[in-house]
């Protein structure tokens, strides 16, 4: 399957109004995906949307969420069922540091449903950390069922190799997304002790455009060595 | 001046069992990206932070620091204190933003 899965609607501030679920959804079997995830900053509140167009559209999905930790390190979760990501966005509404977003500055919150029409507008900052440690977030969502993907690890801004100088020894992931295989080996350099874990190439995509080509592979097999 | 002189004239808290208090403070240096601090830290410096992460360990042995100093009172893990206490390194704890922590560093010649 072919696959893209990090990708932010126009729920997060970044991202681009256009970024509705359906331009999302039809962008995305246009380029030939069969798999996607819409990753939103903290929030999962339009993956309803996104559950209904799966369905009419047939493309597959996952459910998930781009959480920042305290330390501003990106962290994926990623989940099998809408109803266990939304028991982990009951903990993410909890511990989120609030504040109220200024669309002016950040950018709009949109919330809409599967015919694209905005049904509401999100209040507070959706690019504020959660109060808690990396680890903890990580333990958090592998307690409601999800899996943990560290985020664009060595980009320059919120990735895990910069905030945190490298990958905790003793942090307990299931993944690894990097921009291209070049970052692979970069990787495996700095932390020759990484063993057994899941390695992704998603687009990080704000705007339709940028969604990934049908260029990234996993088998079923993987993906279900993943989930296990 | 070293580092239980520095604790005693600031009252700043030592949160660790670390005995390397008797180690020299010959500058500070200021950042919260581990990678940067990692890439230009000084030797014996005191490093000011409001990261708490238990990589700061990782970070000011590697960069021989003489100490670590979290501002704001942040919450420091017992796991990262643990692993401070293994690495003799001692981690105090301060209620002033950084940069008010800065200017008392200086008012003491450091």
């Amino acid at each position: 399957m072919y696959y893209d899965l990090h990708i932010h609607s126009c729920l997060s501030p970044c991202g681009n109004d256009e970024m509705t679920i359906n331009n999302i959804c039809n962008m995305a079997i246009i380029k030939g995906l069969d798999l996607i995830s819409i990753t939103d900053h903290n929030s999962t509140l339009n993956l309803r949307a996104l559950k209904k167009i799966s369905e009419s559209t047939g493309i597959k999905i996952i459910y998930g969420v781009e959480v920042q930790t305290i330390e501003e390190v990106h962290i994926l979760g990623y989940f099998k069922t809408l109803e266990e990501i939304l028991v982990f966005q009951k903990w993410l509404d909890d511990n989120i540091i609030k504040t109220k977003n200024k669309p002016e500055y950040f950018g709009n919150q949109l919330i809409v449903d599967e015919n694209d029409k905005v049904i509401n507008s999100y209040d507070n900052l959706l690019l504020m950390s959660i109060n808690c440690n990396i680890e903890e977030c990580c333990k958090t969502i592998h307690k409601y069922g999800g899996k943990v993907v560290l985020a664009h690890v060595v980009d320059r801004t919120n990735s895990i190799c910069t905030q945190l100088g490298f990958i905790p020894k003793n942090l307990k992931f299931d993944g690894i997304e990097i921009k291209n295989f070049e970052q692979k080996e970069k990787v495996e350099n700095i932390h020759p002790w990484l063993k057994n874990k899941f390695w992704f190439i998603n687009s990080d995509a704000h705007q339709l455009i940028d969604i990934s080509e049908r260029e990234n592979f996993i088998s079923k097999e993987s993906l279900n060595e993943f989930w296990r | 001046m070293q580092v239980n002189e520095l604790i005693i004239k600031t009252g700043w808290k030592n949160v660790t069992t670390s005995s390397n208090t008797s180690r020299e403070i010959e500058g500070a240096f200021v950042g919260d990206l581990l990678s940067f601090v990692m890439g230009n830290g000084d030797t014996d410096n005191a490093w000011i932070t409001i990261q708490a992460h238990i990589n700061v360990v990782a970070v000011a042995v590697l960069r021989e620091f003489s100490c670590v100093i979290v501002c704001e009172n942040i919450d420091i893990d017992k796991s990262v204190i643990e692993k401070a206490n293994e690495e003799d390194l001692v981690i105090i704890s301060c209620s002033l933003p950084i940069y008010e922590c800065s200017k008392k560093l200086i008012e003491l010649g450091i």
